[in-house]
């Protein structure tokens, strides 16, 4: 440190990049990958959470996937993302082209579509379960259509649906944004060479927008699903699981079953399996939806 | 370390070296939370208090508490879902230094981890009702350092059976029901003159269990759970689909009353609408009786016990330890805690506590508590004709609450006892060393 010579080769890179990093590294380090490490060690271990705990090895692993309520939350979520993964994009997609021709109160329209995105999920949550339980069946009995007027969430089989149009509902905003981004990229030349040649709306979509914004598709895709298959707080607004256990996702059983039921070591092994199950998926999608992007290229 | 303040003008080097202690200092401290106090010779209690609606109670007892012991400071802390608020703060190993917990299978499982101090030597736990210490002790206690342990003394009981409006009873003409016939031919008589029997709130899981456990605990044979925990799940003697068919019957015909948005209605808007005289009966205990009053000081409430079977001697009422205390285990101010817990546990205190929350006072010797709407619920208690919950005696990890949901609202009764046995074999094939109280 003290001789010029060294401080020389070290001042050719600006000391402050260092101060904007190395303390950004040490409160990561310390607060995410210690927990993540932690977690895993305790995976293999019977801790309630508190008190005394064994090791027990694998055996966490081999009962998780003898538990039905694991494997069904598993079903659940997955069957959530791909129906939300789906809506959400068609949606934002469509507001996107919509947002994009020249219409007027453009920029109003704008700030009106990403406002859910701005809200916390958990607010919306208890909103629309107040919407759900009061205003929907009241809206559907003056509608003289009897038949909808329950509340959606109070029935198992299709209390999922009431968390779809929720979460739709809140994510489409932050797909519509990006998709926006995508589509400002696209130069004006294009559509007018295809109008010249008689290129009707549609086709200049299928030919034209879609393929040019084939990389902002994978990322969206990626992104929702995988935000997806974290679904937590909405759940937890709106049916904290139920009716009965038909809304327990992945997370909300870690949760309930590593915090409320004493089964910290057994719902981190739960945890683990998910992790990688996250990064697998996303991995898959990612290595997919690009082969398709390069093929129109 | 020093301040950067008083240090004399460093020359480069020697600032940037102190330029990277401040950082490193200034991202330890954010990740440690400054954790210190102002030296002086007040001592703080930690005060885990998980009563929502007895915060004001708890605030009015610390400030007279505070007034006659001026060297102890004692915080309140109370949370909303304060069972996982405990368990995240025993995650971090900071356990409070006195709390107040709903002494349920729960805190069993917290007491058999050594969570708690031993209580037994202190002389206030010679002031209690044996009958309700016992329920508390069944549950579970630390038996790491030789048994007899008393890890939490009970502040409040509860007691659970119906709760009726007797206006609306008068009105129609009904009696109090002594036997289950009674009771479905009282509900039949409403639904007739267009009165909601019963206000159910199923938006609310655990609304459910109430009524369960007053039907189960009387209906399933003695010795119930020792017998399923002591045996081998292949052979089993007992089970739920064996010994809970009657009970799981009984609470589906009981809520096959209930109004017809209820599996939308939330705890909250029962206790508004049982206040508001929207039903004649309402499926809670006596700990439901301060949030109706909230909605309605004069709302009419009386209280009989669940008539299960048709032999109206046989009737109990279920009790808990609505409210127990506690110290934690090794709590560096165990005196200035044990001065606490001897002050909430003075009879005045308990006795004050038990009228303004409608409880039953854990005390011996404690004079019945003159509440008209404990008035059916008070022979029962006094006469020590209770029987536990037996919800405590299921594992948390078993998801009772949601299948009970399940069982009113779809009338399955079948999948829900066979879903019930299996997920507590299931668990008990997990069960883990910190059970057995190690």
């Amino acid at each position: 440190m003290s001789s010029p010579r060294i401080r020389s080769s070290i001042a050719r890179t600006p000391r402050t990049f260092y101060w904007m990093v190395v303390p950004a590294v040490v409160i990561f380090f310390a607060l995410h990958t210690i927990p993540v490490l932690s977690g895993m060690f305790f995976s293999l271990t019977n801790y309630a959470g508190y008190g005394t705990w064994d090791l027990v090895g694998f055996s966490n692993y081999i009962n998780l996937f003898q538990d039905d309520r694991v494997l069904n939350s598993y079903g659940f979520t997955f069957g959530f993302s791909i129906v939300s993964t789906l809506l959400v994009n068609v949606i934002a997609l469509a507001i996107a082209l919509g947002l994009n021709s020249k219409i007027k109160f453009q920029a109003a329209f704008r700030g009106v579509f990403f406002i859910p995105y701005v809200l916390a999920i958990l607010i919306i949550g208890y909103v629309f379960n107040y919407l759900f339980a009061n205003s929907f069946p009241a809206i559907f009995t003056a509608l003289g259509l009897p038949g909808l007027s329950g509340n959606l969430l109070a029935s198992p089989d299709f209390a999922w649906v009431g968390i779809v149009i929720t979460t739709v509902w809140q994510a489409a905003a932050f797909n519509v944004i990006l998709y926006l981004a995508g589509l400002q990229t696209i130069s004006a030349d294009l559509y007018e060479a295809a109008a010249i040649d008689g290129a009707s709306g549609w086709r200049r979509f299928r030919s034209i927008t879609f393929p040019l914004i084939g990389a902002y598709f994978t990322i969206n895709m990626v992104l929702s699903f995988k935000s997806f298959l974290q679904v937590f707080d909405q759940i937890v607004a709106l049916t904290a699981g139920g009716p009965g256990t038909s809304t327990e996702s992945i997370a909300l059983v870690i949760f309930r079953g590593g915090f409320q039921g004493g089964e910290y070591g057994y719902q981190m092994a739960n945890a683990v399996v998910y992790l990688f199950v996250i990064i697998i998926v996303s991995f898959l999608q990612l290595r997919i939806l690009q082969r398709r992007e390069a093929s129109f290229s | 370390m020093k301040s950067p303040r008083t240090m004399p003008h460093p020359p480069g080097r020697r600032r940037r070296r102190a330029t990277a202690m401040v950082v490193a200092a200034a991202t330890l401290v954010a990740l440690s939370g400054c954790a210190t106090s102002a030296g002086t010779d007040v001592v703080t209690l930690n005060f885990f208090q998980f009563k929502p609606e007895a915060v004001g109670n708890f605030t009015a007892i610390i400030k007279d508490f505070e007034a006659e012991n001026p060297g102890i400071k004692v915080i309140q802390n109370s949370v909303p879902d304060p069972d996982t608020a405990i368990r995240t703060l025993l995650v971090k190993d900071k356990v409070p230094d006195v709390l107040t917990l709903n002494v349920n299978g729960n805190y069993g499982e917290l007491a058999r981890a050594c969570i708690f101090a031993d209580l037994s030597a202190d002389p206030v736990a010679e002031t209690v009702n044996p009958a309700v210490q016992d329920i508390v002790q069944s549950l579970g206690t630390c038996s790491a350092d030789g048994a007899d342990e008393v890890n939490a003394l009970p502040f409040a009981s509860n007691a659970s059976g119906i709760l009726y409006n007797p206006d609306i009873f008068a009105a129609n003409g009904v009696e109090v029901p002594t036997t289950w016939d009674e009771l479905i031919a009282a509900a039949d008589t409403f639904q007739a003159n267009g009165v909601s029997p019963f206000y159910c709130t199923l938006k609310d899981s655990w609304t459910a269990s109430p009524a369960f456990v007053n039907l189960g605990g009387t209906l399933m044979p003695d010795g119930f759970f020792d017998t399923l925990r002591d045996e081998d799940p292949a052979d089993a003697t007992v089970s739920f689909q064996k010994d809970f068919a009657d009970a799981a019957d009984k609470e589906v015909s009981l809520f096959s009353y209930c109004q017809d948005n209820f599996a939308s209605r939330d705890y909250n808007a029962g206790n508004k609408a049982f206040a508001d005289g929207e039903s004649a009966m309402y499926l809670q205990g006596s700990y439901a009786i301060p949030a109706i009053r909230a909605n309605n000081t004069d709302a009419a409430i009386g209280s009989f016990p669940y008539p299960v079977t048709d032999d109206a001697d046989s009737r109990v009422v279920v009790s808990g330890v609505d409210v127990g205390i506690m110290v934690g285990r090794n709590t560096p101010h165990a005196a200035e805690a044990q001065k606490f817990v001897d002050y909430l546990m003075s009879p005045e205190v308990v006795t004050a506590y038990s009228e303004a929350q409608s409880t039953f006072s854990p005390l011996k010797d404690a004079a019945p508590n003159n509440d008209p709407a404990l008035a059916g619920l008070e022979p029962y208690f006094s006469a020590g004709k209770i029987i536990g919950f037996i919800d405590h005696q299921i594992p948390a990890a078993v998801p009772l609450v949601n299948l009970l949901q399940t069982l009113v609202i779809t009338g399955d009764t079948e999948t829900f006892l066979a879903d019930l046995d299996s997920e507590w074999d299931k668990v008990a094939a997990r069960t883990t060393t910190q059970r057995q109280g190690k």
